[in-house]
């Protein structure tokens, strides 16, 4: 957490022209943000992130979301072309898609197991 | 970490629900990144597309979902009332009873032997009995270990060789103690007592003998708990 405290310093809020002019987004230094980080290492600490990650894709899988994607995938695929699709290509086009197609069921217990876990690892 | 003074508690729920938000995005971003790293691989080492053939052949297999036919397209109940002609009695034979009609038919099979045997010995109209009564000598003559089988069996044996050596036979059941002839007399009896085995008609001899070979072991086992 330092460099952000350094780099607080470094703010300047008004500068004369033909100086650069060094702004820095406040929101880095809220604590809200530290208090967001620390809540992920958290998560990554007790090995809950990696617990909601496969049940996610678990989930994912049952109801159809990976094949429906593949799908998607394979008619990118043709109009890119075999020989020249590259991981930003996909990524590109598949994410937005992805995102959009994850069923509310999932997002919902999803959303209920991170709850459950801020709530239960308050500030420690 | 110093958290000072903040902590979810602290938070109020809109901000929770947005930080949960979140973190489901995150993981959800990861898991297209995984299905991107996969399909990518699959792509440049080739696999990808290994699933698919050609349009004609998907359509010649797809699953058919018809009433009455299984996912071949195939009419699953097919042979059940179809008939069949025993090659050996030429009789008209229900498919389902086919196989053991058959068994019994050519004499071959475990029980075979053992009804062709009670038929002979009774002497009596074979050629009426109907499958079901066929399949009731079976339940009967499975009990190999049973008294009353043995007693039937027993009976019959004294009828047909009165001049045989193995009248002491009946000290079988009776005592552990006999005599040292009565030992050798029902080390070998034994392997007779559980069917009928005296009179063998001269066609029938190779599967009988098959048959006799697997029960004799048992039979002899038997024995030893008996005659100590």
């Amino acid at each position: 957490m330092s460099p952000l405290v350094d780099r607080k310093v470094l703010y300047c809020e008004s500068a004369p022209s033909g100086t650069i002019k060094l702004q820095i987004v406040p929101e880095i230094m809220s604590k809200e943000y530290q208090m967001r980080a620390a809540i992920n290492q958290k998560l990554i600490e007790m090995g809950e992130r990696e617990r909601l990650k496969e049940l996610l894709r678990a989930k994912l899988v049952e109801c159809g979301w990976k094949d429906q994607l593949k799908a998607h995938c394979k008619d990118v695929i043709r109009e890119k072309g075999l020989e020249h699709v590259t991981v930003e290509d996909l990524v590109t086009e598949v994410t937005p898609k992805g995102r959009a197609l994850v069923p509310d069921s999932v997002k919902k217990e999803l959303l209920q197991r991170i709850r459950a876990f801020l709530v239960q690892h308050a500030a420690l | 970490m110093k958290m000072e003074e903040l902590s979810v508690s602290s938070l109020d729920n809109s901000k929770l629900e947005a930080l949960a938000q979140d973190i489901l995005s995150d993981l959800v971003e990861d898991a297209c990144l995984g299905l991107c790293f996969e399909v990518h691989r699959a792509v440049k080492q080739g696999y990808f597309f290994l699933d698919d053939t050609d349009q004609e052949s998907m359509r010649d297999f797809e699953i058919v979902d018809q009433p009455g036919l299984d996912v071949f397209g195939q009419v699953y109940n097919q042979w059940k009332n179809k008939e069949c002609v025993c090659p050996n009695c030429s009789r008209s034979i229900a498919a389902s009873r086919f196989a053991p009609h058959l068994e019994k038919c050519l004499g071959m099979g475990r029980n075979s032997s053992r009804i062709a045997n009670r038929r002979i010995v009774t002497g009596n109209n074979t050629n009426n009995k109907s499958e079901s009564d066929q399949e009731d000598n079976d339940d009967v003559n499975d009990n190999d270990w049973s008294y009353g089988a043995e007693k039937k069996a027993k009976k019959r044996k004294s009828d047909k060789n009165p001049n045989s050596p193995r009248r002491s036979k009946s000290f079988k059941h009776k005592s552990s103690t006999s005599s040292k002839t009565n030992q050798d007399n029902e080390a070998h009896a034994p392997p007779k007592d559980s069917y009928i085995a005296s009179s063998r008609p001269v066609g029938m001899m190779g599967p009988r003998r098959r048959v006799e070979n697997q029960e004799s072991p048992r039979m002899l086992m038997k024995d030893d708990a008996f005659s100590q």
